[in-house]
């Protein structure tokens, strides 16, 4: 088992609407990401999985706030740290972010160098331009961006490149740990395969040292990553492995979201395509026993009543559910 | 609808627009049930009467029946009304320029300080240095004090009709008093008289009801010419749109305020009345307006039930009326109000370049500013005539503009912080 | 640079059509009213004019001058190169003073004022925009129920309430003129000093005004790009707050240039209107001592120059905006 990059434990944070309610996005989630390795969050729209991005970050800004748990970067807590010096000791320098909408994420009316030279100097203001040019253009050769970018405003570049740019401009303080939100979501599929053999390449070159990669297309991940959780209302249902995630799911919730997608796999070809009916619970008053209940095809009356908690097996493997894996199986077998 | 209304209501911002606006309408209406005095009636002869209740003074001395109060500190306000700090130091210094020794002056002790004045003042002494405004004041001054200490009441005589000669027809005591009910004749003027010697609140809240009216159809001019504009451009688009859009950036650029004045020269005073007035505001300002509901019709014509209604073969006119006016109308209600109050805003500035409307009927908010300032009341220190028309007018627009915004936050999401 | 040159005829094009647009409105305009023109002239001379000698030289000089017998469109042409040859005629009013004399005593007191006092309102009222969408809470709540009342008063009524409380009242500053009546124009510190000393109030008043209603645009645009996602990520790679707000300050302002471009014809009409209030011997006191005169060369004169100005004013604020944002260029190249 290789050094543990970043560990959580139990996080809880929140969101406060305009009415002062309280929407409970991420609810005690606990993960670990060892160095190598990467992870992968899946879930549908709306269930926590960006929130959870933004909250692992370690820094908040209304209407975001952080309520309890730990986020431990290298065996360093940062929960508990002041958020200027998360500002300048963390962010950017240990973990990195990319975001969802990478088209917007760039200043438009900023030059890319000028903008990373923001970036290196928020951290260390005694660096040169020179140097910070030079870095930029060495990092942007390596990953295969031409430097001519460096001189360009966002709106000159192609969607594809714009989300390279935003790529490599996370990581040129080399952190620890990056997390991509969807960073390939909005691209054509050649400008995706490319925005995937990047991210791999920095995690060989070790430009990062782990990767959390956040998504609801699914085969991406299983191409990706080496584990996957699955969130659902704010809380992870299912972890394991990419491959006994993908293809053999335990909770029912994780099963049916494999199963409502094409893996382009030839074990799968022929599986029927099957879509999950309802919706997630409204997080503002999240259901008192399991939340996914409502949705549930195996529900029982004792589901609603108290929250279920995670049930560990062995092989790292962990799943949110009253049922045990054997009766599980057998349900779906007889499904 | 009514869901809509009660959000729109809901709105803190639109209530209190709403609330501040109501008030002066209602006050435009009901103010002149109760005073119907001709607005432009000229009842003071002067200008700038402070604000106040005005007494006659005639009907006084005949009131019917004489009151005695013997009220203790009647004489020392008599005194300090005719005497106060600065009148004793003027008196001092005159003592002094004509040589009393100014330890001599005691300007709190005034039965001393009048008997200086007495033995000293002789206005046909030439004092080197003087100017003639001091001389006259002194004159003045010293009038005013005549008599002050008397102890005694005054006579009232009247010319003989027959002889001439003076006769004692009463007398009137230190001690006399009317009651104010019993005089026949009092006028309360809130806002004192203007320049003409006009009552200013009569003529202020006529004025106001001219300008809403100045603004309203120049409100409802612009709003239409906007409207059709935008429709016609925005839905129809290509070459139509191209001549519209390029008419509507000539007249973003060029000032409309250099129009308005250009217009209004050439219409000539004799044909400017507050109608024409407004029309002209009303053609020199749609430019916002068409640009607002275009960007909206464009947005709007491609939507699916636009597409339904052309494919149901439905007229030009039955689209537009029935598939896009209902999705902009929120739009347009606004344009509206905003059109309004900046309307009455340019009547305002264009009297007060002496392009307002011509004067002999009505006046308007613009027309009092114009007047005053041609009076130069603002220098004269005279507040009743200007300051009242400009918080009537701040009010008018400020009220406008919040139900503006609240209607904005209510049916533009996007700005609702 | 391609791109930008593209954009620069394009805005020049543009000048020049507007230009054209406002001498033919010029020109036409007051040819429009009902009647016979000459008559309408000769009927305003009547009014306008104290000595019968001087009435007749103008009508002779206006005859010749603007060839009011001839065709329209020869009398256009004839009226723009009038114009670009600066032969306004002579003034009705001020006989036999010509109208560009005037105007040239005039125009600077106006550009003068009205140009650096626009420009600071502008800046001042963005800055305190920004701050007022950034900081929220107390400030936001004063900054802008303050600057929502300003920017509905008229400008004329601020001017008032300045010259008020400053000059009749605590005497700080003179009530009227450009400079001390008892001093002739010269290069005296003496001078100077009377001419800073009365520049204060009109200079303010048109500043307040123009704060007002920039405040308010910029707190809006400010929200809408705080909200933007460059900010949270740039937030994210740990960049400081002051930086950011940097950003959004750059962003926020450049919609507010075009802004300004639009409004500064507005703008312009409010100051002058707020010149008058002062006496300030600029174009606004011109126009109005022009329109009290019924002298209507003068009166045409200034409604030109005072258009030409604004849109010569618009096209260098169009100019500066397409230098400093480089969406311009990047859309132009397409």
């Amino acid at each position: 088992m290789g050094k543990v990059i970043l560990e959580v434990n139990e996080l809880t944070t929140k969101y406060v609407t305009r009415f002062n309610e309280d929407v409970y996005a991420v609810d005690h989630v606990s993960l670990k990401v060892e160095e190598g390795k990467s992870l992968g969050i899946a879930g549908e729209s709306g269930c926590g999985k960006s929130t959870l991005a933004l909250s692992l970050m370690g820094y908040y800004f209304a209407p975001l706030h952080y309520t309890s748990g730990e986020i431990i970067i290298d065996g360093q807590n940062i929960t508990g740290m002041h958020p200027d010096t998360v500002r300048k000791n963390i962010l950017g320098n240990e973990i990195a972010y990319i975001p969802q909408a990478a088209m917007n994420a760039l200043n438009p009316t900023q030059k890319i160098i000028h903008f990373i030279e923001d970036v290196v100097q928020a951290h260390d203001p005694k660096v040169s331009k020179k140097e910070i040019y030079e870095l930029a253009r060495e990092r942007f050769e390596v990953l295969g961006l031409p430097k001519e970018v460096l001189q360009r405003y966002p709106v000159e570049l192609s969607g594809g490149m714009k989300q390279r740019t935003v790529i490599a401009t996370s990581v040129i303080l080399e952190p620890k740990i990056l997390i991509a939100d969807e960073p390939s979501s909005a691209l054509d599929v050649t400008s995706q395969k490319m925005v995937i053999k990047m991210l791999r390449y920095m995690m060989e070159k070790g430009y990062v040292k782990a990767m959390i990669f956040i998504t609801h297309e699914l085969p991406l991940l299983y191409n990706v990553t080496d584990d996957i959780m699955v969130m659902y209302a704010g809380q992870i249902v299912e972890k394991g492995s990419s491959k006994q995630t993908v293809f053999d799911p335990i909770h029912p919730y994780a099963k049916g979201l494999m199963g409502s997608i094409i893996v382009p796999e030839s074990g799968l070809k022929d599986t029927k395509l099957t879509a999950i009916p309802g919706t997630p619970p409204n997080l503002k008053k999240p259901p008192e026993g399991c939340r996914f209940a409502e949705r549930c095809k195996f529900v029982t009356p004792e589901c609603k009543r108290y929250p279920v908690d995670m049930k560990y097996l062995e092989s790292d493997r962990s799943y949110r559910c009253i049922f045990t894996e054997e009766q599980l199986r057998k349900a779906y077998q007889n499904d | 609808m009514k869901h809509t209304l009660q959000q729109v209501f809901h709105s803190s911002k639109f209530v209190t627009g709403f609330c501040i606006f109501a008030a002066i309408l209602l006050t435009v209406i009901i103010y002149p049930i109760f005073v119907p005095n001709p607005p432009l009636e000229i009842i003071a002869q002067g200008s700038f009467f402070p604000p106040g209740t005005y007494v006659s003074t005639y009907d006084t001395v005949f009131s019917s029946k004489a009151y005695t109060l013997n009220l203790p500190d009647a004489a020392a306000k008599r005194i300090a009304a005719k005497l106060g700090d600065k009148e004793r130091q003027d008196i001092k210094d005159y003592l002094v320029l004509v040589g009393v020794p100014e330890a001599e002056i005691d300007t709190t002790n005034t039965i001393q300080l009048l008997s200086q004045w007495d033995k000293n003042y002789d206005p046909s002494k030439k004092i080197s240095g003087m100017i003639f405004s001091k001389v006259r004041y002194y004159e003045r001054l010293n009038k005013s004090l005549t008599g002050l200490l008397s102890e005694e009441g005054l006579i009232l005589a009247a010319p003989n009709i027959d002889t001439g000669a003076l006769e004692q027809i009463g007398t009137i005591n230190l001690a006399d008093y009317v009651n104010i009910k019993e005089v026949a004749s009092v006028r309360t003027l809130p806002l004192g008289t203007d320049n003409f010697g006009r009552d200013v609140l009569t003529e202020l809240v006529r004025a106001t009801s001219v300008s809403l009216k100045i603004g309203l159809i120049a409100g409802l001019i612009a709003t239409f010419i906007g409207l059709t504009l935008g429709l016609l451009g925005g839905y129809i688009g290509g070459t139509v749109d191209d001549v519209i859009m390029f008419i509507t950036n000539l007249f973003t650029v060029i000032p409309s305020f250099v129009l308005l004045i250009l217009i209004s020269y050439s219409v000539g005073q004799e044909h400017r009345g507050p109608v024409m007035v407004a029309t002209v505001i009303g053609f020199t300002s749609w430019v916002w307006t068409t640009r607002a509901v275009r960007s909206q019709v464009i947005s709007l014509r491609n939507r699916d039930h636009v597409n339904l209604s052309k494919l149901s073969g439905h007229s030009l006119f039955h689209i537009i009326t029935h598939d896009i006016l209902p999705y902009i109308a929120s739009y347009v209600v606004m344009a509206l109000i905003l059109q309004i109050s900046s309307a009455i805003l340019a009547e305002a500035s264009l009297s007060v370049l002496g392009l307002g409307p011509k004067t002999s009927i009505d006046p308007t908010l613009g027309l009092m500013m114009n007047w005053a300032m041609i009076y130069q009341a603002q220098i004269l220190g005279k507040w009743w005539a200007y300051f009242p028309v400009l918080i009537v007018i701040a009010l008018i627009t400020f009220s406008m503009n919040l139900m503006n915004t609240g209607l904005d936050q209510v049916f533009n999401p996007a700005l609702r912080d | 640079m391609k791109g930008y040159r593209r954009y620069f005829l394009n805005k020049l094009l543009w000048l020049l059509v507007t230009a054209l647009f406002a001498f033919i409105l010029n020109f036409t305009l007051p040819r429009l009213m009902p009647g016979d023109p000459v008559a309408a002239i000769v009927a305003r001379l009547a009014q306008g004019m104290s000595n019968s000698t001087g009435m007749k030289a103008v009508y002779e000089q206006y005859a010749e001058q603007f060839g009011t017998n001839k065709p329209m469109i020869t009398q256009f042409f004839l009226y723009v190169s009038n114009v670009f040859q600066g032969k306004f005629g002579a003034s009705f009013s001020q006989f036999p003073r010509p109208v560009v004399d005037i105007l040239k005593s005039s125009i600077w007191w106006t550009v003068s004022l009205q140009f650096p006092a626009i420009i600071v309102g502008w800046i001042i009222g963005n800055v305190l925009g920004v701050l007022a969408a950034y900081i929220r809470k107390g400030f936001d709540k004063v900054v802008m129920p303050v600057s929502l009342f300003i920017s509905n008063l008229p400008a004329f009524g601020m001017a008032v309430i300045l010259l008020v409380i400053f000059a009749v009242d605590l005497k700080w500053f003179p009530t009227s003129g450009g400079y001390g009546f008892d001093l002739i124009p010269e290069f005296s510190w003496r001078f100077i000093w009377s001419v800073i000393v009365h520049y204060q109030l009109p200079f303010w008043s048109i500043v307040l005004i123009a704060i007002g209603g920039q405040a308010i645009g910029m707190r809006s645009m400010s929200i809408y790009e705080l909200n933007a996602d460059y900010v949270k990520y740039a937030r994210f790679l740990g960049i400081k707050d002051r930086k950011i707000v940097g950003y959004v300050f750059r962003n926020a302002m450049l919609p507010q240039i075009t802004g300004l471009a639009l409004a500064i014809g507005t703008m312009v009409g409010g100051a002058l209107v707020a010149e008058i209030i002062f006496s300030y011997p600029g174009l606004g006191t011109t126009l109005l001592t022009a329109i009290q005169g019924q002298d209507y060369p003068l009166i045409s004169a200034v409604t030109l120059i005072i258009t030409v100005m604004v849109l010569l004013a618009n096209f260098a604020i169009e100019i500066i905006y397409g230098l400093i944002d480089p969406r311009i260029k990047a859309a132009q190249t397409d």
